[in-house]
């Protein structure tokens, strides 16, 4: 969900969305290497990413990937799950 | 659903793109190593620590590649893949073994696939006609052990209209002669067929070119417009080069003009499957192209036709049975010869139909049943040949058992690794049979070339090209033997537990032995399939030489066959056995010639001609008979007992005269008084002076003892122009006679074919073309099964040896003797060997009982036989057990136990 969320602006080569990952959640989420590749051809095989090749900002070639619709949607989805879940656990853990 | 068919479809796509993906991947990886070094290099991290924390961070580069990889591959189908180059390469690691296996495989396969492409061209197979399911083969059953096939034109042609049971009836001529077409320069033969008004509409083929012949082309004199015929497709394009104006032209056959009105196609072959007729002519037409024959004329006394019907829509054969049987009667008693219909009334005369897709054949008597029986024996190879190769496949796994612990222990599942083990044994099956189905048309044809020409007939086809039953049949051998090989070795090998496999090694035992049993009962029983298949042979083979010794009551060595064709030239009667006795002392004249005489019928050529004779006051009896020249028995050298040869002065004007053999004298003549006496045929009311007695001679087969047989003189043959054969004694080549005899024919009858010569040997070997075929393939697949189980015993042992070569060391370090080593590794097949030979022996002699058809003065359980092959059987096992011994007991005990 974090990687659908990281694409929402815009398309990013690998690199770029861990780091953006790691930076929005103020360094507490780091998101290994050994999870992040393999997630992205995941949801690339899915259908909910797709992908080209391009030029970073420092003139190397790089695999960008950027949402598809499919990918929209369920980014939506999935953000309305996170937060009625994140909502019960508040509220189970202020009940007293 | 959506996500997992993209995943799908995207997939499929980087199956063709491998290598793209695969620069792609690196790259991708490539770049964010390189992006997390400048990040690192930024926060100042030096460069010797600067390997070490990206690697801490990212970890082996080709693990990630690995894992990614795997993402977009079919994991199946990567497997499989995987696991076919593995197990190719190993094994082109033992070659032996693998070209043994093959090989094995190979000729199991490739054998039956043969067999069953003969049967099905034979048996199977039907007819190339729409609805072949409705015909049906009408037989006259006369009270004998097997119904005639052949029918005379009276009855055919009563039963032509017979609209309550079928829709359509037919014959056709059997006795196949071909027709003499007028070509441009000469005449040329041409295989033709004589077919009566419905047979065109029967068999419901359309013609490609005009009409085919209806019942009103089936009269005398043809339909209004003239005789028709109606040729092949094939013939119109030898003979008229596929002129589209064909239809209406003539053909001159037996120098009487036919019209051509129709073409057939190509596909439409008649109603005999192993006939392949140019030129089809109406029934009524026969005596003109069979002059000087005229069977239709001949009434009752030629039974030339053979009769399939089609049967009405909904009609059941019971039905039709039923209603023929109706008929049998009231046709019977409209024939004009009163005798005759006493004789059948008695008899229970009847007609009969029984179901026939596939037409009538009369080769498949003589073949059906060898056939199958070689058919149950290439079953036999084949399941010898699993049989062997799961074994040794078993035996080898054996020999793997650390390697496959070890893959466990590393998180291979077991059904992983019976996968690939599966895939191993697969992957030698299939090439097996590939191998051996890609030889069989070959050796299928190569036989179906032996069957046809041993039936002395050039024309006859027998069509063994692949169709689906046969690949049907292919597939599922491929499939089951496959399975049998691959399937135990499998199981076997990744069985038991995994501690044992890793930790004993070789030290073990107890639990070891335990795995040898499933190796020790396929073995055994493959030594009891060798033990039947060598038993089959045997008998098959006595069987053979017994009927060779048996003799044929002649001398075949050094004697020829020289048959003439008189049909087509004018002399008859007296002037024509002039011609033949000058021809006699033509060929008399030619060097080394001992003796020469004619006969109407060459014995063992399966044609036939009896009549009734009884003596004066005694009973009538079936005797078989022949015309002969003079001189014949000393030419044929068949002891003649007492009496003398004909003479060429016994013509008609002398008195009727007749030569019996032993057993027509004693049956006709009890008092053994033979000689001189008169015999009387009671139809034609004549008398026939006996003028000698000679011995038996074999008469229309080598099966079939000699039955009470008669000699009448060729001068007062019936027939006005007999074509006869001259058979000449000759010591030394007998080719130059062909030259003499073409040279004499063209002398003294101008007009007729050349003739024709076969030896006497040749002959003989023809008749037991069946038997011969059968012995001679019995005895190479009983070598083949020797072979395949020789190694298969030698291979098991073998690996068997090998891994308990440090046991045999130690106990040569403690005193045993090499004779004990031997004995030791030696008595583990003899159990084997021993237990199979037994259960072999049980199971051969009850599968030898369903060959006793097969077998002249043999009993299937001959004691010889069955006892020769045992002692065959354990020598060879005895030899390929002792090899392994023998090496066994070669082994250095310091060397064996240092490399453990």
């Amino acid at each position: 969900m974090l990687i659908l969320r990281a694409l929402q602006r815009g398309s990013m080569h690998g690199y770029g969305v861990a780091e953006w990952i790691h930076q929005t959640s103020q360094q507490v989420l780091k998101v290994e290497e050994g999870a992040l590749y393999p997630a992205l051809h995941r949801l690339e095989l899915r259908g909910m990413l797709s992908a080209h090749w391009g030029m970073s900002d420092n003139n190397r070639r790089a695999k960008f990937y950027q949402l598809t619709a499919e990918g929209k949607k369920r980014l939506s989805a999935e953000s309305q799950r996170w937060a009625r879940l994140s909502a019960a656990v508040a509220f189970v853990m202020q009940a007293s | 659903m959506g996500s997992s068919l993209h995943a799908f479809l995207l997939r499929i796509k980087m199956l063709f793109r491998k290598r793209r993906m695969d620069r792609e991947m690196a790259e991708e990886l490539e770049f964010h190593q390189a992006m997390l070094r400048e990040k690192l290099e930024g926060q100042g991290i030096s460069k010797s620590e600067l390997n070490q924390a990206t690697r801490q961070t990212f970890g082996d580069a080709g693990r990630w590649h690995e894992r990614l990889r795997e993402l977009w591959q079919f994991r199946g189908l990567e497997n499989l893949l995987r696991d076919i180059s593995f197990s190719a390469r190993m094994l082109k690691k033992s070659p032996g073994f693998t070209t043994v296996a093959l090989l094995t495989l190979a000729i199991g396969v490739g054998a039956n696939t043969a067999i069953f492409s003969l049967i099905n061209g034979l048996l199977l197979r039907p007819l190339p006609v729409p609805h072949a399911d409705q015909l049906v083969v009408l037989s006259i059953h006369e009270g004998g052990p097997t119904p005639n096939y052949s029918f005379p034109a009276p009855f055919f042609r009563a039963l032509e209209h017979q609209p309550a049971i079928f829709s359509d009836v037919f014959a056709y001529n059997n006795n196949g002669r071909p027709l003499q077409v007028q070509a441009r320069s000469g005449s040329e033969d041409v295989p033709g067929m004589e077919v009566s008004g419905q047979f065109f509409q029967a068999l419901q083929t359309p013609p490609l070119l005009g009409r085919y012949l209806t019942a009103a082309d089936d009269n005398t004199g043809g339909n209004p417009a003239g005789l028709a015929v109606v040729i092949s497709e094939n013939f119109w394009g030898r003979w008229f080069h596929r002129d589209p104006s064909v239809v209406g032209r003539k053909l001159v056959i037996a120098n009487v003009p036919f019209t051509v009105v129709g073409v057939m196609p190509k596909r439409f072959i008649g109603a005999d499957l192993m006939q392949r007729p140019d030129i089809f002519v109406p029934l009524s037409a026969e005596p003109i192209v069979d002059a000087p024959r005229h069977n239709i004329d001949e009434g009752l006394n030629a039974w030339w036709l053979t009769v399939i019907a089609r049967l009405q829509p909904g009609v059941t054969l019971q039905q039709a049975n039923a209603a023929l049987r109706t008929v049998s009667g009231p046709i019977l008693h409209a024939a004009d010869d009163p005798n005759y219909i006493a004789q059948e009334d008695k008899a229970h005369f009847r007609f009969q139909a029984e179901p026939g897709s596939g037409g009538y054949a009369m080769a498949r008597f003589f073949f059906r049943n060898p056939l199958l029986a070689l058919l149950a024996m290439c079953a036999g190879i084949l399941l010898l040949a699993c049989l062997n190769l799961a074994s040794l496949l078993i035996a080898r796994g054996a020999m793997r058992e650390r390697e496959l612990a070890t893959r466990l222990a590393m998180g291979a599942t077991r059904w992983r690794l019976i996968q690939q083990l599966f895939i191993e044994s697969l992957l030698l099956a299939v090439l097996g049979t590939i191998a051996g189905i890609a030889v069989s048309p070959l050796v299928g044809s190569s036989l179906a070339a032996f069957l046809t020409s041993s039936t002395g007939d050039p024309t006859v086809v027998l069509d063994t090209s692949l169709d689906l039953r046969v690949l049907v049949f292919a597939a599922v051998i491929a499939i089951v033997s496959a399975v049998l090989i691959g399937l135990m070795p499998a199981l076997q090998a990744t069985a038991g537990n995994l501690n044992d496999h890793i930790k004993d090694g070789q030290h073990a035992r107890q639990l070891h032995e335990q795995r040898w049993i499933l190796p020790r009962i396929l073995m055994a029983l493959e030594v009891a399939l060798a033990l039947v298949l060598v038993v089959g042979a045997g008998l098959l083979a006595t069987s053979l030489v017994r009927l060779y010794r048996s003799g044929v009551g002649f001398d075949p060595k050094g004697l020829a066959n020289i048959s003439f064709n008189m049909d087509k030239q004018q002399l008859e009667g007296d002037a024509l056995m002039r011609v033949y006795q000058e021809i006699g002392q033509g060929l008399s004249h030619q060097p080394g010639v001992k003796s020469v005489s004619f006969q109407f019928i060459t014995p063992l050529s399966h044609r036939g001609w009896n009549g009734n004779y009884s003596a004066p006051g005694g009973n009538t009896h079936v005797i078989w008979l022949n015309s002969v020249g003079p001189n014949y028995f000393e030419t044929m050298r068949i002891p003649m007992y007492m009496g003398r040869e004909f003479r060429w002065n016994d013509t008609n004007a002398s008195g009727l005269k007749i030569i019996l053999n032993q057993s027509a004298a004693s049956l006709l003549f009890p008092d053994h008084n033979a000689l001189g006496r008169q015999i009387v045929d009671p139809s034609e009311k004549t008398s026939y002076q006996v003028v000698a007695i000679v011995a038996d001679a074999k008469y229309s087969g080598m099966m079939d003892s000699a039955p009470p047989a008669g000699y009448v003189p060729i001068q007062q043959d019936e027939q006005k122009k007999p074509s006869l054969n001259a058979v000449v004694r000759v010591d030394g080549p007998m080719t130059p006679l062909a030259a003499t005899a073409r040279s004499l024919a063209a002398r003294l009858a101008p007009t007729i074919p050349p003739p024709i010569l076969t030896t006497m040997n040749e002959v003989v070997n023809n008749s037991v073309s069946a038997q011969r075929m059968m012995a001679i393939l019995s005895l190479f697949f009983a070598g083949c099964a020797l072979l395949i189980t020789a190694i298969g015993l030698y291979g098991t042992l073998a690996y068997a040896t090998a891994r308990r070569t440090s046991e045999i060391g130690i106990r040569m370090a403690l005193g045993a003797k090499r004779g004990q080593v031997i004995a030791m590794v030696f008595r583990q097949n003899a159990w084997v060997a021993i237990a199979g030979c037994i259960s072999g022996m049980i199971a051969a002699v009850l599968a030898s009982r369903a060959m006793a058809s097969l077998l002249f003065e043999t009993s299937p359980h001959d004691p010889w036989v069955l006892l020769a092959s045992i002692a065959v059987l354990l020598m060879i096992a005895s030899c390929a057990s002792l090899l392994p011994a023998l090496q066994a007991a070669r082994i250095d005990p310091i060397l064996a136990i240092r490399c453990e």
